[in-house]
């Protein structure tokens, strides 16, 4: 794939707090980097009511940015726009040490799998397969084929094993299962946020490591990760990849809404 | 030592008048219970303790190796002697630590290690305790205490002074410290340690503060005092785990952490003590490998010999462990505190059946090991005659700019004479210990 397309994002998170709070320290990853698959050409970060914030890379080269605000305020609203440069490539990174990835063949509390995932797994029958890059192709096809897709069904918390013997859930409960099943295999693999065009919401699919390359695979759409996707972020799981965190004085309700926007620049 | 004796309810009272005590939670209540001092110190020869230092020595500077190494260039996993999984679905193995090397390269500063003596005066390590290990304190206050009430005991006796303990950590704290000065960060007054952290602090001129007094600004620590000055950090020797210590980066529910330490951290604008992520090397299922770690990193034979384990994991070991299931205690990697033990012969038939079954379900979740048959040490009873108790000893190793061990130690002893487990958490007692000067 040199298909290259100019993409223009939009990500906005807003949150409304009940009364003033203060003291509020946050952190947010959602900042798009450059890989052998995207080159992000701009980026703009603003975050209201805060003219002051730091910058940093997590372990998993994840970008975060955090700072606080002091003053009493009832919101939060960050935005983060930009524009990248998509489909450079059909991978997002080679490597020719892969062992310096074996953390993600461990399973964590949300992949680990029990009786259902260990049933699904060998229904795959996946032996007779050679090679990650096949295994993972089939493991997405029929995962997008047997799990159906259910706004609500699930909520941020669910196991791969808990969403799989619901049969139903969003992006995040497919990407899981996903993962799951591929260190199953023995394969490494990344749970990977992001953003697609049309969606309105951030997104979610999953890597597997295929004989040093890293490719994307989205189990949502039954579709292998191309220039219509921006990479934001990737970790273990989605627990690895949330996108706000926040401590802050002030007993509060508080809600939040998100919203996305990808589009093509012609 | 008659003196000790005479004095021991004194020593007790002062103890507890002091707030020496264990604070536990049991069925979400906070209650406090004294922890029991008795007089009769257990004794260590001059010569014995020149072994166990040696070999105490050689243990933590390899663990510390270990430590380098799992969260820098993994060579020890590459090279095949730890199966890389044992590593990493290891709880304490935390990824927002991978690459981050901590000041002076020294991530185990403070390390508690347990010991125990059989029967056939062998010594051999439970386990080691890289994390927060307490407990010292406790030795420091009673030999304080009992310095008062019989002032001449110890030169008589030949008893080294182990009121360097101070010093010791001090020196730790400034070896690393990063420019600024030096904090005990305790999670506050009802910590089960509490007592240990004010304590420390005082001895060692450190601040002793909780999170609220600290800020983080542009990757910087400071503590605020009473007046609102603010006071770079360079040292934080902090008392609760790692889990809690950044709800940025750890658990976000905390609220005893300080937002951002890990970034600063990160940057090397301040030392941890100890560094996050240790509890990767204290895993109770890393612990079979350390003698092969102490020969990989040292080329050395291990001094200190583990109690003889056995890991599931492997097959060979799965067959021994269910052969010889009764003979054996099996240990779940993920539990401390004397938790999640359990002895094979004490569990009834249905029992025993559904513990296999987990057992082969998850293999890397446990270790079984041999019950050793401890040394026994005579505690003073309460008819006033000495009465024999299981013991174990909690060797204190410091790592500063050299690895050095503590001339004393905390020895605490169940007070059930059935029992084999002497945590402080499980209701046991402690010993002063007198290392001889000849």
């Amino acid at each position: 794939m040199i298909v290259i397309k100019n993409l223009k994002f939009n990500y906005k998170l807003q949150a409304q707090y009940s009364a003033p709070i203060e003291h509020h320290n946050f952190s947010v990853m959602f900042l798009p980097a450059s890989n052998n698959r995207q080159e992000i050409t701009s980026l703009n970060i603003d975050i209201k009511g805060c003219d002051k914030y730091n910058l940093t890379t997590d372990n998993f080269g994840n970008g975060k940015c955090y700072g606080k605000i002091a003053e009493p305020h009832d919101f939060f609203d960050i935005c983060i726009c930009g524009t990248a440069k998509t489909g450079i490539d059909i991978y997002e990174e080679y490597t020719s040490d892969p062992m310096q990835y074996s953390l993600l063949k461990c399973h964590t509390k949300l992949t680990y799998p029990y009786e259902k995932l260990t049933e699904y797994h060998k229904s795959l029958e996946l032996d007779k397969l050679s090679g990650p890059y096949d295994k993972a192709l089939h493991i997405m096809h029929t995962i997008y084929y047997t799990f159906k897709y259910l706004p609500g069904a699930t909520s941020i918390h669910e196991t791969a094993e808990e969403a799989l013997a619901l049969g139903e859930g969003v992006c995040q409960d497919y990407a899981h299962i996903m993962v799951s099943l591929l260190r199953m295999e023995g394969i490494a693999a990344r749970y990977v946020v992001g953003m697609i065009p049309g969606d309105g919401a951030s997104h979610a699919w999953a890597e597997a490591l295929c004989n040093g390359y890293w490719y994307g695979f989205d189990p949502t759409n039954n579709k292998l990760v191309n220039d219509e996707y921006i990479r934001v972020s990737c970790g273990r799981d989605s627990s690895d990849c949330a996108v706000i965190r926040g401590t802050f004085r002030g007993i509060v309700a508080q809600k939040q809404s998100e919203a996305v926007t990808v589009e093509e620049i012609i | 030592m008659d003196g000790l004796i005479r004095n021991s309810e004194t020593i007790n009272k002062l103890l507890s008048r002091y707030g020496v005590k264990f604070g536990i939670y049991k069925n979400g209540v906070f209650k406090e219970q004294l922890f029991p001092f008795d007089p009769v110190p257990r004794i260590i020869k001059y010569d014995e303790f020149l072994y166990l230092e040696k070999g105490l020595t050689q243990r933590v500077n390899a663990l510390n190796m270990f430590l380098s190494d799992v969260y820098g260039s993994k060579q020890i996993i590459k090279d095949g002697v730890i199966p890389e999984e044992f590593v990493y679905s290891a709880s304490g193995f935390l990824p927002p630590c991978d690459g981050v090397m901590p000041s002076k390269n020294i991530y185990s500063h403070i390390s508690g290690i347990d010991l125990v003596q059989s029967k056939d005066d062998n010594w051999y390590i439970l386990e080691d305790n890289l994390r927060v290990p307490s407990g010292a304190s406790y030795s420091m206050i009673a030999r304080e205490l009992q310095r008062r009430s019989t002032p001449e005991t110890f030169r008589q006796n030949s008893v080294i002074d182990n009121r360097n303990y101070a010093d010791l950590l001090k020196e730790v704290m400034d070896n690393v410290n990063t420019g600024g000065i030096n904090v005990i960060l305790s999670p506050g007054r009802y910590n089960a340690a509490y007592f240990e952290h004010s304590y420390l602090a005082e001895k060692t001129g450190a601040v002793l503060t909780t999170g609220n007094d600290i800020v983080c600004e542009n990757d910087n620590l400071y503590y605020i005092d009473y007046n609102g000055k603010k006071q770079r950090i360079g040292a934080v020797y902090r008392r609760i785990s790692d889990e809690y210590l950044d709800p940025m980066t750890f658990n976000e529910e905390s609220v005893i952490g300080i937002p951002h330490i890990f970034e600063a951290y990160k940057k090397g604008n301040v030392a941890l003590i100890n560094a996050p992520g240790n509890g990767v090397a204290d895993d109770k299922g890393i612990y079979y490998f350390v003698p092969k770690m102490i020969k990989y990193y040292l080329g050395e034979d291990s001094i200190l010999k583990n109690a003889p384990t056995y890991l599931p994991y492997y097959e060979d070991d799965m067959k021994y462990v269910l052969d010889k299931f009764d003979s054996l205690v099996i240990k779940d990697v993920a539990e401390a505190g004397g938790y999640g033990v359990v002895f094979g012969s004490s569990l009834t038939k249905e029992k025993k059946a559904d513990f296999i079954e987990l057992l082969k379900k998850e293999p890397r979740r446990f270790i079984a090991q041999e019950v050793i048959d401890f040394y026994d040490l005579d505690i003073l009873g309460d008819d006033g005659s000495l009465v024999p108790r299981k013991a174990g000893l909690r060797a204190f190793v410091l790592t500063g700019r050299s690895t050095k061990v503590w001339p004393s130690g905390l020895t605490r002893f169940s007070r059930n004479p059935d029992s084999f487990i002497v945590n402080s958490s499980q209701g046991g007692g402690f010993k002063d210990i007198w290392v001889l000067s000849r």
